[in-house]
C-alpha cells in the first residue's frame, strides 16, 4: 500500500519521460547543426531515388527553429508546421495516455493521407 | 375510432377519449420517450453503433487502434511509402468504426501495425547497413561536429 502511493503515476511517468526526450532532443538540435554534423541518420528515400520525402528537411527546420529563424524553417520544410500545431492539439490527450478525439475521426486519416501524399508529390514537382 | 393514447374504442363523433380524456382528433399522441443514450461508463471513443456487418461487435472497453500518428511519425521519420500504406490502413479503421463494421475495422487495424512494423524494419536495417558501410565517415563527422561547433 506504502509503496503503490508512492509510485509516480503513469500520467506523471509518460509526461517526464517525453519531457526528458523532448530537452535532450532540442539540445542536440540547437548545437549540433545538421547540415555539418554527420551523425543524424540520413533519409533513406532520397538516398535511393535522389528525390525529397514528405519529412525531408524536419532536422535542420527544427535546428533552424529552435535557433529563432522562422522563416527559414518555414522555408526547408513548411509541413513541419502542421505537425507541430496537430502535436500541439493532440499533447493533452495523449499526455493522458488516450487517443485524441480528432485523431478517431475518418476526415481525419483521409484528409492526412492527402495532404502527406500531395505534398511529398507536389514539392518535387516544385523543385 | 381508437383513442391515440388508451386504445378505447370511441364513437367517431367523440372529441375527447370516454375512457382517459384525451383530445382524440387533435395532436397526435406524445412521442414515446428517447431511450436513455447508452452507459457513460461504456466508451470507445467514437460512439458505438449496431455493426451492420458481420462480427462480433466491440466489447466493453475495446480499442481498436487506427496507428494514424505512428503512420505520420513513420512517414516523416522513416521516409518509405510503407507510412502511407499505414494510412490508408489507418484511415479505413476510422471509417469502418464509423459504419459499424467492427471486424473491418479490426482487420484494418491489423494491417496497418503490420506494415509499419515493416517499414520500421525495413529503415532500422537500412540504417545500420549504411552505417557499418561508413562506419568510419560516421565517426570522423561525429569528432568533427564535436570540435567545430
Amino acid at each position: 500500500m506504502v509503496l503503490s502511493s508512492l509510485k509516480p503515476s503513469a500520467t506523471a511517468l509518460r509526461i517526464g519521460s517525453a519531457a526528458i526526450l523532448v530537452v535532450i532532443g532540442a539540445w542536440v538540435l540547437y548545437t549540433y547543426p545538421p547540415v555539418t554534423s554527420g551523425f543524424y541518420p540520413q533519409c533513406v528515400f532520397k538516398t535511393a531515388t535522389g528525390l525529397d520525402c514528405p519529412g525531408c528537411g524536419t532536422t535542420r527546420a527544427l535546428h533552424a527553429l529552435l535557433h529563432g529563424h522562422v522563416f527559414e524553417a518555414f522555408t526547408l520544410n513548411p509541413f513541419l508546421f502542421a505537425i507541430l500545431i496537430g502535436f500541439a492539439c493532440a499533447a493533452p490527450s495523449l499526455m493522458r495516455g488516450e487517443t485524441p478525439r480528432f485523431v478517431m475521426k475518418p476526415w481525419f486519416g483521409w484528409g492526412s493521407l492527402v495532404v502527406v501524399t500531395g505534398w511529398w508529390i507536389g514539392r518535387n514537382l516544385m523543385t | 375510432m381508437n383513442c391515440p393514447n388508451c386504445g378505447t374504442s370511441n364513437l367517431d363523433t367523440a372529441s375527447i377519449c370516454a375512457n382517459c380524456g384525451r383530445p382524440l382528433s387533435a395532436a397526435p399522441p406524445p412521442p414515446p420517450p428517447i431511450p436513455p443514450p447508452q452507459s457513460a461508463s461504456y466508451t470507445p471513443t467514437p460512439p458505438p453503433r449496431a455493426p451492420m456487418g458481420g462480427g462480433a461487435p466491440m466489447t466493453p472497453g475495446e480499442k481498436i487502434p487506427n496507428y494514424l500518428i505512428q503512420s505520420i511519425i513513420v512517414t516523416l521519420c522513416c521516409c518509405l511509402p510503407l507510412g502511407i500504406v499505414g494510412l490508408i490502413f489507418g484511415s479505413q479503421v476510422n471509417s469502418k468504426l464509423a459504419q459499424g463494421d467492427v471486424a473491418g475495422a479490426r482487420e484494418a487495424s491489423k494491417k496497418a501495425k503490420q506494415f509499419l512494423l515493416i517499414g520500421v524494419g525495413i529503415w532500422a536495417v537500412l540504417f545500420v547497413i549504411g552505417l557499418l558501410m561508413n562506419g568510419a565517415v560516421f565517426l570522423e563527422a561525429l569528432r568533427d561536429s564535436a570540435a567545430n561547433r
